[in-house]
């Protein structure tokens, strides 16, 4: 089974890529808004709870965070370069870059399972075991918001990884056609998952280091 | 989009990383917020221009691309608009029933 070479709809591949480019563009922004929904939140419970809320941050793993941060950017560059060299017509040199791509995604999630587990000894996860007694309700709330976007976050990350993956395997078997834009598609997507980290990293390891 | 402009790229981002990093540790007040969302935001548009190729890209897809960002500067600025105006008690977290 291969890729449709050309939708039905479409007179060019130009026509095509240019409209399947759009969609993605389309679906991005609506999830900017899904995760800006968070982001929002989150500017507002810093307002309303002010240095308890930003004291809570403190207790984020800032170093785990800083090379989860490295390690993402990374696996975006890795994720331009097989994009470059699919279009640049080599077959071996996208699924290595894929496969790096992947490995670096696979990283990334494990690096935050670690700091899953210290924070679930500190007794820092609400609704499982949060120690409100000994972090208060602020912290629990930071911590709220913290697991909710960084959860949907790994979530967005291990679909993701399910993409290039596959990517790699129809490429490396020679069953996708090369007019068509699903490399460059899958790429926008992975960018798009590293644009949402950017923002959140400053956000909720930055805060509070400055006191 | 050529290897070498992506890995200078890359090199950008490193460097903003570790000077976000650093920054968030200089005792500088409400300042520190400002230039690490200044730095994310200078992040951001590397991967977007760069990475995800809108700096070639034609009118119509730049719209698309930041029509999100610009809805969502709305839902910010609206959400903060209220919550900085309540003039009602704040009733401290641990005392709600």
């Amino acid at each position: 089974m291969s890729e449709q070479a050309l939708g039905v709809q479409y007179a060019t591949p130009g026509q095509e890529r240019e409209a399947v480019t759009l969609g993605m563009w389309a679906f991005l922004a609506t999830e900017v808004l899904f995760f800006g929904a968070l982001i929002a939140a989150y500017f507002n419970y810093r307002m309303w709870f002010g240095g308890e809320f930003i004291a809570a941050a403190r207790m984020t793993k800032v170093v785990l965070g800083t090379i989860n941060t490295g390690v993402l950017l990374t696996s975006s560059a890795c994720m331009a370069m097989a994009v470059s060299s699919y279009e640049a017509g080599s077959r071996r040199s996208p699924v290595l870059w894929l496969g790096a791509t992947a490995l670096l995604g696979v990283a990334f999630v494990v690096i935050k399972g670690i700091e899953y587990s210290l924070e679930y000894r500190e007794h820092l996860v609400p609704a499982l075991n949060f120690d409100l007694a000994r972090h208060g309700g602020v912290a629990e709330i930071f911590f709220m918001f913290y697991f909710c976007a960084t959860g949907f976050h790994a979530l967005h990350l291990l679909i993701g990884i399910g993409l290039v993956t596959w990517l790699a395997i129809w490429i490396g078997t020679g069953r996708i056609d090369r007019t068509g834009s699903t490399t460059r598609l899958i790429g926008l997507y992975w960018h798009f998952v590293d644009i949402v980290w950017i923002f959140l990293f400053p956000l909720i390891y930055l805060a509070g280091r400055n006191g | 989009m050529s290897a070498r402009t992506i890995w200078r790229c890359w090199g950008a981002l490193m460097v903003l990383l570790a000077l976000t990093t650093a920054s968030a540790f200089l005792p500088l007040g409400t300042a520190n917020l400002f230039i690490s969302l200044g730095i994310a935001v200078t992040k951001a548009l590397l991967v977007l221009f760069i990475f995800m190729e809108l700096r070639a890209s034609n009118a119509l897809v730049r719209v698309f691309a930041a029509a999100g960002f610009f809805w969502l500067l709305i839902m910010i600025a609206l959400t903060s608009a209220d919550y900085t105006h309540r003039t009602d008690q704040r009733v401290p977290v641990d005392e709600v029933p």
